[in-house]
């Protein structure tokens, strides 16, 4: 990059706002999939909405490509950097801007992890639900682009249902702010719209999201089973059955080993083919009504251990292992490939099955931990991506699994979004026809095609859309 | 020299890149910087051992240098990442591969090679920092003389004689323990080692200290010192294994750890590699060892008397020997008046040597302990490392805050006292 252009950039965010030294930049070459790399030229860090307009209008004025990225916790290589591009960081917007106890939202800047939203509203008797397993770690802002999920969107539906307003800059710097909280959104929906857009429309920098209140009870289930069909079974029975837990998750025995070894162990037992994760809340009435018919139809699918957690802590330590799981895989091998796709439940144990034999077919170490309650699976494979041959055969294997999945009903995506990593997929479940339209879409917010360009939609499907692109 | 050997590879290839160490870094809290993490640390020698990056970038080194080796994204690490082990083997390389300058290196072989290991080089410069201090001078050496100034004024000759090479049990005898005296903790806190003393005696432990010991290693391993830190380490297993087999007791933390880590640190030397596991074995924090030990019943002895008290967990007491509950149990019996304080598992930014090298960055961490420390309501802090216990009162002093701070020792010490009367 240029230098009279970094010290513009410099003077615009200051010393600690730019980073563009070659080696610091080698640390942002990928977000959590790391089989896709590409060095930015210049990383920028915002402090503030302002700060980041700024940015963003030099950047358009020099016609550079943007990749915003929170944490970079995605699994689609969302936030990997396009050559010549430059990646603009929240990390340093993590302000708790305003906590509205009465009105139950709150506001927060984009960078703001998951989890300390989530402090920041239990102190008022309120939470925040979406819960992705990296909420350690994941900024609102990334899932915003993402529509990001978790264990308690069973209940609580994933970030759009949750997104009340945003303060958006556009490709060009000019502010959008979208950020009155309304009930009922007036004119189009646009933040609506921007939620799940991959970082293609805009970057979100300020967030206002709805707080629901905690329940008065929470309990927590593990079930245990000798047979992960069996586990898979009992979910579906239980969504037959229209039970509504918050959560259903089920761990595999490799799954188990991994964490069961790391500082997260929570006690699943390491001798079970599966544990069921069940978590149910609201009145002590309601509560009761959705766990017993669980346990019933746990026991009637062979579970052979329906343990209780018997405290906060220990509800708190079942879930800390289910949420270190996709790190805790780093114990079996240097890389981990995560699937993530959605399956009708009614189907579970066969496309589970289907996933573990293609796994074992390319002599893969295949995992299983997903939210079984959504349907949406999560095909873990172990590898070591300096294996060339066994990077081919994970993405062989990843390409048949999102096949089978879509033949059966299936989707692409539950909750990481599409990416780098999904993006030829699109045409799998969408006409040309579609694309086009969600290439005009694309092209209202973004005419340059600037913005995290080459993700999400198929090159073939955008190529007209490139070849229009204003004249400047 | 092969690039594979100035990084552990091996080590960072258990890193799954999932980013659940971001938040708990105090670098990365600062900066937001990616490379400023752990993991993005961790990449970076990846980098270097794969041959995408010189070990001679200039700002590799500053990461590396950056990072205050807290262990905190170990206790969060689903890995089991030992990123501990590896800044150390990282900054061992760095040495090698970008050496210091003529005064910098001067200055480093004077301090880990000569003072360090020396009690009468320790005892002079002592009594030079305390001359500086109570005479004025260190003032008028500007900004040279600024961590004198800042730093709490080091106590008297009188205070800083050595312990006894055995104090027997006061009352019932239960057993004998051995007791690490330590390099820093001897000069500048002399008064928690006698309080260890008093504490091991009054629960029926004679309390032996090895005569000509000095130092344990430790700040020469985390300063990338690593064959120094092995000689220290011998000489300290050969010191301890005179004074029998038993436990050996030591009250600051990083000086702990890393003496449970000598089996790792001599991994690679046959005549050594057993002995030291052994002797690891045998090392216990102050506060595991008493509160294993200690009779329960002190008949809430304390109450209100050192005010209300808040436990700041060291960082190579909680990440690096996972002693968390021992503290609280020992001020639970203590009968003190005592507060949770917030984020106590973050580091202050002491970091052994690192509020030396990098005062503003030491300074920079510390801002937010102590707004910790004032929203949490306490008057007493209570630490267990001596590095913690130097950065708190004068991070304490310079952001106005009046608060007493004292080590876990002290404080079982009075209560043990007052409870015998």
């Amino acid at each position: 990059m240029r230098r009279e252009l970094i010290d513009e950039l410099l003077a615009a965010l200051g010393p600690a706002g730019v980073i563009h030294e070659p080696a610091r930049l080698l640390a942002y070459e990928c977000d959590g999939l790391a089989l896709l790399r590409q060095r930015p030229s210049v990383v920028l860090l915002p402090r503030t909405t302002e700060e980041c307009a700024r940015t963003m209008r030099i950047l358009h004025r020099e016609k550079i490509p943007v990749v915003g990225r929170g944490a970079g916790t995605g699994l689609s290589g969302g936030a990997t950097p396009v050559e010549g591009g430059a990646l603009i960081g929240f990390a340093r917007m993590r302000d708790v801007l305003e906590v509205n106890v009465a009105d139950q939202y709150a506001r927060v800047q984009a960078g703001v992890v998951n989890v300390d939203l989530t402090l920041a509203a239990e102190k008022h008797g309120l939470f925040y639900a979406p819960d992705p397993s990296s909420q350690a770690a994941c900024t609102i802002g990334g899932n915003v682009g993402e529509n990001s999920g978790g264990p308690h969107c069973f209940k609580h539906g994933a970030t759009t249902r949750h997104i009340l307003g945003l303060v958006i800059v556009r490709d060009d710097g000019s502010v959008l702010d979208l950020s009155p909280p309304l009930a009922d959104p007036l004119g189009y929906d646009l933040v609506g719209l921007f939620v799940g857009s991959e970082g293609m429309f805009g970057l979100a920098t300020e967030i206002t999201v709805r707080l629901v209140p905690t329940p008065a009870v929470t309990e927590t289930l593990l079930a245990i089973f000798t047979d992960l069909d069996a586990a898979c079974d009992a979910v579906s029975d239980a969504i037959a059955g229209r039970l509504e837990p918050s959560a259903l998750e089920i761990l595999d025995r490799l799954t188990i080993q991994a964490v069961e070894a790391s500082v997260f162990a929570a006690g699943y037992p390491k001798e079970a083919e599966a544990v069921l994760l069940v978590e149910a809340e609201g009145s002590e009435i309601e509560v009761e009504a959705t766990l017993a018919p669980l346990r019933a139809i746990a026991h009637k699918r062979g579970a052979i251990d329906i343990r209780r957690a018997r405290s906060g802590a220990e509800r708190k330590q079942l879930w800390a292992g289910r949420k270190g799981a996709f790190g805790a895989m780093g114990r079996i091998a240097p890389d981990l490939y995560v699937a993530d796709v959605v399956v009708p439940r009614t189907k579970l144990r066969e496309l589970v099955a289907a996933s573990t034999r293609i796994a074992r077919d390319k002599q893969l170490k295949l995992a299983n931990v997903f939210h079984a309650g959504d349907g949406n699976l999560h095909p873990n494979i172990s590898y070591d991506r300096r294996d060339a041959d066994e990077v081919r055969r994970v993405l062989e294997a990843s390409d048949e699994i999102m096949k089978v999945v879509v033949a059966a009903g299936g989707s692409l995506t539950g909750e990481h979004g599409v990416g780098l990593e999904k993006q030829e997929f699109m045409s799998l479940v969408f006409a040309d026809d579609d694309l086009r339209a969600m290439c005009d879409v694309r092209r209202a917010w973004d005419p340059d095609g600037r913005l995290n360009p080459g993700k999400l939609i198929p090159v073939h499907a955008c190529r007209e859309m490139r070849g229009t692109g204003r004249p400047r | 020299m092969r690039p594979q050997e100035v990084v552990d590879y091996a080590k960072s290839l258990d890193c799954i890149h999932c980013g659940l160490c971001l938040r708990t870094c105090p670098t990365y809290q600062l900066t937001g910087a990616e490379p400023s993490s752990p993991r993005g640390r961790i990449y970076l020698m990846r980098a270097v051992a794969e041959g995408q990056l010189a070990a001679t970038d200039p700002q590799y080194r500053e990461e590396m240098d950056f990072c205050l080796a807290c262990r905190h994204c170990e206790s969060v690490c689903p890995a089991g990442v030992r990123f501990g082990e590896m800044i150390e083997t990282a900054r061992a390389g760095l040495e090698k591969t970008q050496p210091r300058g003529f005064l910098a290196r001067t200055a480093r072989r004077i301090g880990f090679g000569t003072i360090l290991c020396s009690r009468l080089w320790l005892s002079l410069v002592a009594s030079s920092m305390r001359l500086a201090q109570v005479t004025g001078a260190a003032r008028l050496l500007g900004k040279l003389g600024r961590p004198l100034v800042e730093m709490p004024t080091v106590p008297p000759k009188s205070e800083r004689a050595a312990l006894p090479s055995s104090t027997p049990a006061a009352g019932t005898r239960r057993g004998e323990v051995a007791m690490l005296e330590g390099c820093a903790m001897r000069e500048l806190y002399g008064r928690v080692n006698r309080a260890t003393v008093e504490v091991l005696t009054l629960i029926g432990f004679e309390t032996k200290v090895p005569s000509g010991h000095v130092c344990c290693g430790a700040l020469h391993a985390h300063n990338g010192e690593l064959e120094g830190a092995r000689e220290l380490a011998r000489s300290t297993i050969e010191h301890f294994e005179r004074c029998g087999s038993g436990p050996i007791v030591v009250n600051s933390a990083g000086c702990g750890a890393h003496m449970k880590a000598y089996g790792h640190l001599l991994a690679d030397d046959a005549a050594w590699r057993e002995r030291a596991g052994r002797f690891s074995a045998r090392v216990k924090d102050f506060s595991e060892f008493v509160a294993a030990e200690m009779p329960t019943d002190l008949k809430g002895a304390l109450g209100n008397e050192l005010g209300t008290l808040a436990y700041d967990d060291p960082c190579h007491l909680c990440h690096g020997q996972q002693v968390r509950s021992q503290p609280r149990t020992l001020l639970e019996r203590s009968g003190a008046a005592r507060v949770e304080l917030p984020d106590s598992e973050s580091c202050c930014g002491s970091a052994g040597i690192y509020s030396m090298l990098r005062p503003n960055d030491s300074k920079a961490v510390f801002a937010r302990k102590a707004e910790a420390f004032r929203s949490c309501g306490a008057d007493t802090l209570v630490t267990a490392n001596p590095g913690c216990h130097m950065q708190w009162e004068s991070g304490l002093a310079r952001e106005g805050v009046k608060a007493r701070v004292l080590h876990l020792a002290e404080v079982m010490s009075a209560a043990l006292r007052k409870a015998k009367r």
